[in-house]
């Protein structure tokens, strides 16, 4: 079923990217007043970095092929007691995202019943990925969602379902932690900027990014990824 | 694979096309949140555009042990749900109950629209549950191993818990018996009415059927009607055999009358619909089913009495469904593997 060449191709390809392309995102120290806002003018002051973009290839043999629609994503970091916020903008000319009423009960309602509005539309999203251990560390964790040596964990936004915490030790051990965090996000003029409060890390830890595209039918491992870059 | 395997036969010569197994199911287990599109238990005319829309020409099961490309069918395909204006046709003059929106596609669109042969219409109706397959492909497509086969009754569950809602397994299976909740986020589908099962109860569709065309049991109990109809009589078949999921839903294909009401001939020979749909339908052992069936009418017609015929009557509910309990099941000892 899984084109298992083709995904260990793919995984020692991106491990020496990692190694070949190791840049380095600045952090800015800011106030913790309005950070989360996007729009503020306090990003300002948070360089930005701009990261190449590759699609990871079809996983599964019935899968279509999708173009790299998206070639980079802008990531700027700021810092503040406790907390750094990691600002992602990156272009998508269509938003994805729905408003989708409150499931009260999913089984035997005893009230009006909300109704799923589609069946086949997928939402745009993000997430950044740290080694569960953070700090300075010449071993990154393999990019294919951490190994079972070097844990990671995964702040994952979505435009319509919010934010989660996840963890991983490989490809596949995926889980949410049931945790939330908090998040912004605008989408204006083909451009998503979405703001993501993670707890503080340490100088030096690395750092992945991983988009997904609604419109490209993207979800699980089907999506957008950069390699490793460390922040200062 | 499972040690048991519980399974379904549906005789479609005694459906009415009466919805009410839809509506038990409906009642039972899809009137919640997010599941108001969601038919676990359907009935279609045929031949006929299905439901969801086209199911079984958009892709899915195995050719060649690789899963087959489909798309996953969107709303408009499974149909609209709406409301009608009663309260302006009761209460403030208006002439005629409507629906509020124009309505483009229904789960039944085609209700008795069925097709022409030789200038004269025929048609069937055909119920449909999730076939709980021997080897699932919505299992084999899920990158979360969410989907499991239980080993105890071979029935296919979604772990809600485990599903992100990724719709591969929509994608994945042929007779797109899994539909998405929007609002949760979630693959879900027919159950087989485990709870139910599980305290040696038939399912919701069963006991409610009028018609009385459902047999239930586990094809590995030789004593099952299903057994029988599956593997002694052979006069039961899965639909789409040639999709590799291998089906544990069977059906007993419709067996009319000739069409000029000449007994003497064989119904094959003058058929009041197409075999090739049937053929289409059941795959090339259905003409066999058919001559059996036939043979067993005819000995019934010379005065004998048919084992088979009288099985299919399915007089009382302890003929067509045998379900053990849980605690009594691993004392059935399967004659065939199912």
């Amino acid at each position: 079923m899984k084109s298992v060449a083709l995904v260990a191709l793919w995984c020692a390809a991106s491990g020496v990217l990692a190694r070949a392309e190791l840049h380095t995102i600045p952090v800015t120290p800011a106030s913790a007043e309005g950070a989360l806002d996007p729009s503020s003018p306090m990003w300002k002051t948070a360089t930005p970095v701009s990261l190449g973009l590759q699609r990871t290839p079809l996983l599964y043999p019935t899968d279509q092929p999708a173009a790299l629609d998206i070639t980079s994503v802008q990531v700027q970091l700021l810092r503040a007691s406790g907390h750094v916020w990691v600002r992602l903008e990156w272009q998508d000319k269509s938003r994805n995202s729905a408003e989708l009423p409150e499931a009260k009960r999913a089984w035997q309602g005893g009230h009006l019943v909300a109704q799923s509005e589609a069946t086949d539309r997928f939402s745009d999203a993000c997430a950044v990925m740290l080694p569960a251990t953070t700090g300075a560390s010449e071993v990154f964790p393999a990019l294919q969602m951490g190994d079972a040596a070097h844990p990671v964990q995964i702040y994952f936004w979505d435009a319509t379902r919010g934010t989660a915490v996840m963890e991983a030790k490989g490809r596949e051990t995926t889980h949410r932690t049931g945790k939330k965090f908090p998040s912004q996000s605008v989408w204006k003029e083909g451009k998503w900027m979405v703001t993501l409060e993670l707890p503080e890390f340490a100088a030096g830890t690395p750092l992945a990014v991983a988009l997904w595209n609604g419109d490209q039918q993207d979800r699980d491992g089907r999506k957008y990824f950069s390699v490793w870059y460390k922040t200062q | 694979m499972s040690i048991h395997q519980i399974s379904m036969v549906l005789d479609l010569n005694k459906c009415l096309g009466c919805q009410t197994c839809t509506m038990a199911c409906k009642k039972l287990w899809t009137d919640g949140d997010g599941m108001d599109y969601m038919y676990w238990n359907n009935v279609e005319t045929r031949p006929g555009q299905g439901y969801p829309r086209n199911w079984d020409k958009i892709g899915g099961g195995f050719e060649n042990g690789r899963l087959r490309p489909s798309d996953i069918p969107t709303k408009e395909d499974y149909g609209q749900t709406f409301e009608y204006n009663y309260s302006e046709r009761l209460f403030e003059g208006g002439l005629q109950a409507m629906p509020h929106q124009e309505v483009r596609n229904t789960p039944n669109w085609d209700e008795d629209v069925g097709s022409l042969m030789l200038g004269e219409n025929y048609y069937f109706y055909l119920p449909r549950i999730c076939n709980h397959c021997t080897n699932p492909a919505c299992l084999a497509a899920c990158p979360r191993n969410a989907i499991y086969k239980r080993e105890e009754d071979g029935i296919v569950l979604v772990d809600q818990e485990r599903c992100e809602g990724y719709r591969y397994c929509m994608r994945a299976c042929p007779y797109k018996k899994i539909y998405f909740n929007e609002l949760l986020g979630k693959a879900q589908k027919c159950i087989f009415c485990y709870p139910r099962i599980e305290k040696g109860e038939v399912n919701a569709c069963a006991k409610q059927c009028p018609g009385r065309l459902r047999f239930v049991g586990y094809l590995d109990d030789p004593n099952s009607a299903v057994h029988k109809l599956v593997h002694v009589y052979k006069v039961a078949l899965g639909l789409f055999p040639e999709k590799g999921t291998g089906p544990n839903v069977f059906y007993v294909p419709p067996f009319n009358p000739p069409r000029k009401g000449n007994y003497g001939k064989s119904i094959l020979e003058d058929p009041r619909m197409p075999i090739d749909y049937l053929v289409y339908l059941f795959g090339e052992q259905v003409t066999d089913v058919i001559r059996r069936l036939e043979g067993e009418l005819q000995k019934a017609q010379n005065g004998g009495s048919s084992e088979v015929l009288q099985l299919l009557i399915g007089r009382d509910a302890s003929v067509r469904y045998q379900i053990p309990k849980r605690e009594e099941l691993i004392h059935i000892q399967g004659a065939k593997k199912a």
